[in-house]
């Protein structure tokens, strides 16, 4: 028999009994719209994250002290670190040092608190920071210890009424002590700024200022961090280790520093994704066989209906082959319809998800093939039994049945 | 040609056998009107499933058309079903999701036939049987007479050697009967070889052998004299 009419026979035969296929096909349209919606959210949020990740580059680490050991003074950071780090290691193309500090920010009308991360001219280089307006720190503000500050664009809106305060002057200090610092940029405070209302009024003013000038008026800053980039991304693992090693000769110490990457933090991310996958594909897996089961039983009862059809079909030429080619083309049509609707409610339903968390669904043809894929496999597996006992039917008995 | 010899058939229907048939010799020509008659038990539908290769004897042998047929596999079977055997059934036994030119492109379908040779042979079939009217109709659409005849061009559409019918005026009234007849009669006389089982005599008369049946042997085999013709 033509593979084609088998699936005009499966049609014809799923439109008469329209509501009982729509209940057996139930499972696999539940399985495949939530692994559509899952999958496809899930990759929105890696697509999000990862652009995240290479805005800021990966072939940067950071160093810390450890915080499991106990850390005296003579260990802390230190801006000759940076230095010799600079100098001492050919593979490193930028470092920067990394303080910071919570204080206060004011104009003449308004005060506001402040974040100040006290750095140097490198920083620019290794964080994914955007001047918008007027320069980054340079080599002299560092050296001198100049009273510069740059401010986020919000802030500036919040502090002059306009985003352009270059040029401007403003009060930072802690509680008791202030100083006055000149505003020489403007940097985008990307969309932190942006959610509004009530959240807006507790984030603080983001403040770049050198790492020299940080220290004469905040006598307890510390370096919390050392920021590094190196020329390639398979310099990482190297540069890490001889960065530690340095900086444990420089302060006589062992076993006080740890460092990151994101390499480490993109694996970690990927990791938990596998997870994640894993156990939406156990959530489908079981959702698929309950659905098969439901095909399963129906095809079941359909062959019991239908044992005159077979013997009838039998009679006039009917191989085995065609009467099992039949049914498993029912079980396999039923089986993909269902998949059919679970991707387009997948779909459905991954957009309308989508932006109440802020995700933008990634659908690609790989998930939607492998869905289809899935599909044919359940009918397959679950509508192989019941086409063989159909095929195996003796026509005579077949014939004689009520 | 059907040649059946010593023919037997062994029902077990759990501890007790039953002897459908005994010991049948048969032979039908090509071309031939044969009625097979006799009380109910006396073997004559398990002989039809036989000689239609829908069964398949205990011991002897069957001959068609000069071929054994006891050692085939199922699907050879339905092979020869497909393109030597014409089946009339007395429930008609058309499918009821079908329409009649859908019922009458069954077998060619299973014979692998395009498409379109199928709808013109379908529609010639149903032109010899008188039904090319009410073609697009489903079963339940059609009277019973109307629905045998939808049954008689499926089992004539692939040519076959033999027309098998059994108890084909069964379910019909007198004047549906009739026309059957004489669709069996043409059929007949345009040389397509008839055996058909009943149990009504003056149906019986329409053949031009009757071959009686009872406990499962052949108790008589004779010309009919005054045969119905039309």
């Amino acid at each position: 028999m033509y593979i084609w009419e088998a699936v005009k026979v499966a049609i014809d035969s799923i439109l008469s009994n329209k509501l009982r296929a729509f209940l057996t096909m139930l499972g696999i349209i539940i399985g495949i719209a939530s692994v559509i919606t899952i999958v496809s959210l899930g990759a929105g949020g890696q697509k999000a994250i990862l652009g995240e990740f290479e805005k800021i580059g990966v072939n940067v680490f950071s160093i810390k002290t450890r915080n499991d050991v106990e850390i005296r003074d003579s260990d802390r950071l230190t801006i000759r670190d940076v230095e010799m780090i600079r100098k001492r290691l050919s593979s490193v193309k930028y470092a920067a040092p990394i303080a910071e500090k919570m204080g206060l920010a004011k104009t003449d009308k308004v005060t506001k608190r402040a974040l100040f991360i006290a750095t140097d001219f490198d920083y620019g280089n290794v964080s994914n920071l955007k001047v918008i307006y007027g320069r980054f720190l340079n080599e002299k503000d560092i050296l001198l210890g100049r009273n510069v500050i740059l401010i986020d664009k919000e802030s500036a809106k919040e502090l002059f009424g306009y985003e352009d305060c270059v040029g401007k002057s403003i009060k930072i200090g802690s509680y008791s002590s202030f100083d006055t610092a000149k505003i020489i940029g403007v940097i985008d405070s990307g969309n932190l700024k942006s959610l509004g209302g009530s959240i807006a009024d507790q984030i603080p003013v983001i403040a770049a200022i050198p790492i020299t000038y940080a220290q004469k008026i905040f006598p307890d800053v510390n370096i919390s961090q050392i920021y590094v980039m190196t020329y390639n991304q398979n310099q990482l693992d190297e540069t890490s280790s001889q960065a530690v090693r340095l900086i444990e000769s420089l302060h006589h110490n062992k076993d006080k520093y740890k460092t990151e990457n994101l390499i480490s933090f993109l694996e970690e991310f990927n990791r938990i994704l596998g997870i994640f996958t894993a156990v939406i594909g156990a959530i489908a897996g079981i959702s698929l066989l309950v659905g098969g089961i439901g095909i399963m039983n129906i095809m079941l009862v359909s062959v019991t209906e239908r044992t005159r059809e077979i013997g009838i079909r039998k009679a006039i030429g009917a191989r085995q082959k065609d009467i099992l080619t039949q049914f498993l083309i029912e079980a396999v049509t039923i089986s993909l319809i269902g998949g059919a609707i679970g991707v387009f409610l997948g779909y459905i339903l991954a957009n309308i998800v989508g932006p109440f968390i802020d995700i933008t669904p990634v659908f690609s043809i790989n998930t939607i093939l492998i869905a289809f894929l899935f599909s044919t496999a359940v009918g397959i597996f679950f509508g192989i039994y019941p086409a063989q006992k159909a095929a195996k039917l003796d026509p005579i008995v077949a014939l004689r049945y009520e | 040609m059907i040649e059946l010899s010593k023919v037997k058939k062994v029902y077990n229907l759990g501890k007790t056998q039953v002897d459908a048939l005994k010991d049948v010799s048969l032979k039908i020509d090509k071309g031939e009107y044969v009625a097979i008659v006799g009380p109910s038990g006396s073997g004559k539908s398990t002989l039809m499933n036989i000689i239609g290769l829908l069964d398949k004897p205990t011991s002897g042998s069957y001959k068609l058309n000069g071929t054994e047929v006891s050692t085939l596999s199922d699907d050879q079977l339905a092979y020869l079903r497909n393109r030597q055997i014409g089946f009339v059934f007395q429930s008609f036994n058309l499918l009821s999701k079908l329409n009649a030119l859908a019922n009458v492109e069954l077998p060619m379908l299973y014979a692998k036939i395009p498409s379109k040779e199928r709808r013109q042979r379908a529609l010639r079939a149903l032109e010899i049987v008188g039904l090319s009217e009410r073609i697009h109709h489903k079963p339940n659409e059609l009277s019973g007479g109307q629905q045998q005849r939808v049954a008689i061009a499926r089992a004539i559409v692939m040519n076959p050697s033999f027309l098998l019918a059994d108890e084909p005026t069964g379910n019909l009234d007198t004047a549906s009967s009739v026309e059957i007849m004489k669709i069996f009669y043409q059929l007949n006389e345009s040389g397509t070889t008839i055996v058909m089982v009943t149990h009504e005599q003056d149906i019986a008369n329409h053949a031009k052998r009757i071959v009686r049946l009872r406990d499962g042997n052949i108790i008589q085999d004779t010309l009919v004299p005054n045969r119905i013709t039309y």
